[in-house]
């Protein structure tokens, strides 16, 4: 049968590249649109879910503008002082780390929802995404979360929080379940005009060094990335001209700071692609 | 000073949906259980631009003290008119007498200036209800976020009068770590055209 070909195959090719390029553990989520395929290489395995919880985040604000617990061009204060979930201690998240400067200066004013929504995902920015959790709540969004049927996705704090990082309280993923936070996006969880508006901020991601570095250049990705230390992940739906797009969940771990990372996670996005299409490797002619 | 185009009103005579909002001249508990009354008398802002052009002192527009985010009421946020208390005259003198200690710009963050009794931050417990409060996140380039900045401005505003309360930097209830909080305390103004009969 042609998925268990594929599978069998994208399974082998798979270890083999966590094994050459030394990840600690990989886990991949896959599902083709195109002819149902599914596959899934120790997808329950749980990860430090990085910045790939944003899409969650993102979820649950666009579910509250739903519901009509908010409005998207509605403004919100703009303030670097969030709250540990492990004791309530003060913490700031860093402008060093942060893609959004312009955010930075918007400290002490207002700034629009939806601007904050694309700062999160398009710039990765851990100020908007704690300042939207801070505005909606953690409860609310694990509640978004269980009524998107998403298990594999469990959001405990914002980012930068390393009061709660020393004591174990972090945001965890498997790929199955990351899988299914970019299903419940693109199936009818959300209404048609928000579902609309989430995938074209996660088009418009700014960093495009792992599964779009997988792909051929007519292809489109809306996805998000992670990294911390030990986590480089990218999770996306990828949209090919030719045919139905397909959501691929891609979770590693290596040691601390071990280069090569993003090449690994381009590399498994490019075998899956090819597994897909059943396409011959990349020449590096071209 | 530009305030010719400030019009007083007395809250008891606004529509019903806005009574319930403002609450003119209910009494209410703050954070520590004391009672006090809340503000009767506003100003009517009927735009942006009118707030931006009526100046309370040399260097504070009325706009800068009435900027609220989506935790106000939809209705006194996203519409004109707004109210806000006739006591703000009295924050923007305190604000500039400030300013000209510290020889600085001084900015107020957003929320932290009048907040109406229906907001979620603080509501009808917070003496920004009374528009007596501002919260000042900046002075020049400095941005008040440490024990030190706060300290040393908080002291500033607090030499200025007697009246004036300052917020001291901390975590718990009654302080603050992203900004010195400085206020007038629960004062109301009544406009001379006003009355105070009910």
């Amino acid at each position: 049968m042609f998925s268990v070909d594929v599978s069998n195959g994208l399974h082998e090719e798979l270890e083999a590249l966590a094994l050459k390029n030394k990840a600690r553990a990989i886990g991949v989520a896959l599902h083709d649109l195109e002819t149902g395929f599914r596959f899934s290489l120790r997808g329950d395995r749980w990860f430090h879910a990085a910045s790939t919880i944003k899409v969650a985040v993102l979820l649950a604000v666009f579910r509250a503008a739903d519901e009509g617990r908010l409005r998207l061009d509605d403004s919100l204060h703009v303030r670097n002082r969030f709250f540990s979930a492990a004791d309530g201690s003060l913490f700031r998240v860093s402008q060093d780390r942060d893609a959004t400067p312009e955010l930075y200066a918007a400290i002490g004013r207002t700034t629009k929802i939806s601007a904050l929504a694309h700062a999160m995902i398009c710039g990765s920015s851990n100020l908007a995404a704690n300042l939207l959790l801070d505005f909606v709540g953690v409860e609310y969004a694990r509640t978004v979360l269980r009524e998107a049927q998403v298990d594999g996705v469990e959001l405990r704090r914002g980012v930068e929080d390393h009061g709660a990082h020393e004591r174990a309280i972090n945001n965890e993923a498997t790929a199955d379940g990351l899988l299914s936070l970019l299903s419940a996006i693109r199936g009818d969880f959300l209404t048609p005009e928000s579902k609309r508006e989430v995938i074209r901020i996660l088009l418009e991601q700014r960093f495009n060094s792992m599964i779009p570095a997988g792909l051929p250049p007519h292809a489109t990705v809306a996805h998000k990335t992670g990294e911390i230390s030990t986590a480089c992940h990218d999770i996306g739906i990828v949209y090919l001209p030719e045919r139905e797009p397909y959501i691929a969940a891609i979770l590693t771990e290596f040691d601390s700071e071990r280069e090569g990372r993003r090449e690994t996670v381009a590399a498994i996005s490019e075998a899956i692609y090819r597994s897909l299409l059943r396409t011959e490797p990349k020449s590096n002619e071209d | 000073m530009r305030t010719e185009f400030l019009r007083p009103i007395d809250g008891l005579k606004l529509p019903e949906v806005y009574r319930a909002l403002l609450r003119p001249g209910e009494t209410g508990a703050d954070l520590y259980g004391n009672a006090h009354q809340l503000p009767r008398f506003f100003y009517e802002i009927t735009s942006w631009q009118q707030a931006r052009e009526v100046r309370l002192a040399p260097h504070f527009t009325l706009a800068e003290l009435m900027l609220v985010d989506c935790r106000e009421a939809r209705l006194l946020l996203g519409q004109f008119p707004h109210y806000v208390p006739c006591a703000i005259v009295l924050l923007a003198r305190l604000l500039e007498d400030f300013r000209r200690e510290v020889d600085a710009p001084v900015f107020i963050s957003a929320n932290g200036g009048y907040r109406s009794p229906a907001h979620q931050i603080g509501g009808a417990t917070s003496i920004h209800a009374w528009g007596t409060a501002a919260n000042i996140y900046r002075v020049g380039d400095t941005f008040l976020n440490d024990v030190r900045s706060i300290g040393k401005y908080g002291a500033i505003a607090a030499s200025l009068s007697p009246a004036v309360f300052v917020r001291p930097f901390g975590l718990e209830r009654g302080q603050t770590n992203d900004h010195l909080h400085i206020d007038l305390g629960f004062a109301s103004l009544t406009p001379r055209e006003c009355s105070d009969a009910s």
